[in-house]
């Protein structure tokens, strides 16, 4: 199968449209769980769970689907990768969000998207074995979706660089291969996420199946803090590998926007690598409130945590703004996400790095401090790169234009979400803990603002939405030449 | 409390960066090369990369001079009560929940069926320390409460559908 531009973008686009409407709905389920805690919606604490279950797996996951389909975009330009695979993982990817949907809401099932051993099996009779089995298999099924996707990404890589090694620049690091034959940006960033994820998705499936077997036979049974030791690499790494992958659209768009070139020189690489080994190990900083795990590995989550964010701010996020600087840059909704996205990355950064802080950790761990700080940099870091790039990509792809609707989008979105992360750290501060179906009456103002904000957001992003499927109407319409690319 | 040097500290750092994003756009308009751009800005880079690693340094060894993991240093003759904490669905057992400012306690918990998280929080429903409770481990909370009054205990982990509803309390005297 000859891949054409033509077909590429069907693809991609395909994949964004999809991770973009789920996102959209997932939103309304944050927005409810919002005015439930605040008081102004009565829900039952099944529901409640239930909505925290579905927005938590559907959000990581559609996300996670949608940045796929940017890697592939931009990557699929350098290296030959597999159509049938891309397609597969979609496939598999819709099954398994059925049986998650199926599990969730018609078997009430509600472990919230850590499914953290033993709950799946032992709930206090709020949800059975089939609820159970459909949620633990289905994720499986779409983890095995991604994980055929980044081996054939990192075939391609191989292929192409020689190695992953190489894929992250080791020989030009270590001076064997001069900077300007460096891998570019895409395929760094491509490289790095392929092991990582592997990684992750592989402790993943481990995980996945300890409880799946548990669950059929609660006999058997399994080691807690190893089942979470796991669960939070899988957790922690696939989460972090969405901005990672939605990254390279800001390499991508924003030397083009700027016409300023944004290559892969020794700082870069090294950057990279540092991101590699940071993001595999830093997980340990969810387990900071686990005494009984070595304390050289709690210190090292701390340790690692500050380390991890060095690349981003003394590389990325530097790179996005000299390359910004004085470049006389024309701001269109593509450009203006994309410059959003990493100004929302450096924010979530740095709550998240003082929640890392043991001592720190000690009082804010599992509060909304969290979903504070990963909420800025998921819904305004990764998710404005994924809504930038669905800009991009049918401003190149078509002669549609943007209007005021979509302007009120950018200033909508980021408003939003700034108030709706800060309405978490609000709640944070003041103590509240996160995964409560209901607040205490002093915790509720925050919760209550946040769901206003997160009304926000969802007109925002739904206006997004119609832009690109207007975009893609209007692509059905024209039956241009299919342009042959070579690869 | 910590709580509020967090959040001040966050916000001083993220005002910042809104100004930096904010003074980037404002001056993206103009056209320079981007050759002379590159070089002064590398070299700024340079310098703050480094006042930020030695930064990150300073606090890294400040902050973890002194960890809720370690036994304090009691004083002679002070024992530390202990007290066995095991979580539930849904609710906690706890071995002894009336003590006496001052007085040095370890809690040391644990959960009967899936983990659960062990929160203690003050009169004014500030959270001061916690641990997981976790099936087949035991973790240690070493405190000692300072002001005498009725301390709550929440649930920190997600553990079912009544998880918001595990609250037990304590009272110093
Ligand atoms: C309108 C926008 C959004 C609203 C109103 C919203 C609201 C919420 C709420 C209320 C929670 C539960 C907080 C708690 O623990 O008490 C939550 C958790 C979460 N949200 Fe969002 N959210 C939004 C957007 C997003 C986006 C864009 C993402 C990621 C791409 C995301 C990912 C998550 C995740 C991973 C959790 C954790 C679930 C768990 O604790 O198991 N959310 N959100
Ligand atoms: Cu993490
Ligand atoms: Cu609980």
């Amino acid at each position: 199968m000859e891949l054409t531009a033509k077909s590429r973008n069907s693809l991609v686009a395909m994949y964004l449209s999809v991770g973009g409407l789920i996102i959209l709905a997932m939103m309304i389920f944050g927005i409810l769980m919002l005015m439930a805690q605040g008081g102004m919606l009565d829900l039952s604490p099944a529901a409640f769970y239930q909505f925290l279950t579905i927005h938590g797996t559907g959000m990581v996951g559609a996300a996670a689907f949608a940045a796929a389909g940017v890697m592939w975009y931009f990557l699929s330009k350098e290296v030959k990768l597999s159509k049938k695979i891309f397609k597969l993982n979609a496939v598999l990817f819709l099954v398994g969000v059925v049986m998650v949907i199926i599990g969730v809401f018609s078997f009430e099932y509600a472990s919230a998207w850590t499914f953290l051993y033993p709950l799946p099996a032992i709930s206090a009779n709020a949800w059975g074995i089939t609820g159970a089995l459909l949620y633990l298999f289905g994720m499986l099924i779409l983890g095995i979706g991604f994980l055929l996707l980044y081996i054939d990404t990192g075939r391609a890589i191989i292929k192409k660089q020689g190695s992953l090694a190489k894929g992250l620049g080791w020989d030009v690091i270590s001076g064997k291969k001069e900077e300007k034959d460096a891998p570019t940006p895409t395929i760094v960033a491509s490289t790095m996420v392929t092991i990582v994820n592997i990684t992750a998705l592989t402790a993943g499936a481990i995980v996945l199946i300890m409880n799946i077997i548990n669950v059929i036979n609660p006999a058997f049974t399994f080691d807690p803090l190893l089942a979470k030791n796991l669960t939070f690499a899988f957790g922690h790494i696939f989460a972090n590998s969405i901005i990672y992958m939605a990254v390279i659209a800001v390499y991508e768009i924003l030397s083009k926007y700027t016409k300023r070139p944004w290559k892969a020189n020794k700082p870069f690489l090294i950057a990279w690598n540092m991101s590699t080994v940071f993001t595999l190990l830093i997980y340990t900083h969810h387990m900071l409130m686990d005494s009984v795990m070595p304390t050289w590995m709690l210190i090292m989550g701390q340790v690692l945590s500050y380390a991890n964010g060095l690349p981003v701010l003394i590389i990325t996020a530097y790179g996005a703004l000299m390359i910004v600087y004085k470049s006389g840059i024309k701001w269109d909704m593509a450009s203006g996400l994309i410059y959003i996205s990493m100004f929302g990355w450096v924010v979530g950064v740095v709550p998240a790095i003082i929640d890392a802080t043991i001592v720190v950790n000690q009082v804010m761990h599992n509060t909304k401090w969290v979903p504070g700080h990963f909420h800025l940099y998921m819904a305004l870091g990764a998710c404005a790169m994924l809504f930038g790039f669905m800009y991009y990509l049918a401003k190149e792809d078509s002669a549609i234009r943007t209007n005021a609707f979509d302007k009120f989008g950018l200033f909508g979105y980021t408003i939003a979400i700034l108030a709706l992360g800060g309405s978490f750290l609000v709640s944070g501060a003041l103590s509240t803990p996160r995964r409560w179906a209901t607040h205490f009456p002093d915790w509720m103002a925050p919760a209550n603002f946040g769901a206003v904000a997160g009304a926000l957001a969802a007109i925002a992003l739904t206006i997004y939405i119609i832009h690109f499927v207007r975009y893609m109407m209007m692509r059905n319409k024209q039956d241009k030449d299919v342009e042959k690319i070579s690869a | 409390m910590i709580q509020t040097v967090a959040w001040i500290t966050s916000l001083i750092f993220m005002s910042f960066v809104v100004i930096v994003f904010g003074i980037v756009a404002l001056k993206s308009k103009e056209k320079r090369d981007y050759e002379p751009i590159k070089k002064k800005w590398y070299k700024a880079r340079t310098f703050y990369g480094s006042v930020l690693v030695i930064f990150m340094l300073a606090v890294t060894i400040y902050t973890l001079r002194d960890l809720p993991y370690n036994q304090p240093v009691y004083g002679e003759g002070s024992e530390p009560t202990v007290v066995d904490v095991e979580a539930f669905q849904f609710g906690w057992n706890i071995s002894e929940t009336e003590f006496s400012a001052g007085e040095p306690i370890e809690f040391k918990v644990t959960a009967a069926d899936v983990t659960h998280g062990f929160g203690i929080y003050d009169e004014d429903m500030n959270l001061i320390a916690q641990t997981q409770a976790m099936p087949e481990y035991t973790n240690t909370v070493y405190i000692t409460f300072d002001e005498p009054g009725t301390y709550e205990i929440l649930c920190m982990e997600y553990c079912g559908l009544a998880h918001h509803l595990m609250i037990e309390e304590i009272v110093v005297k």
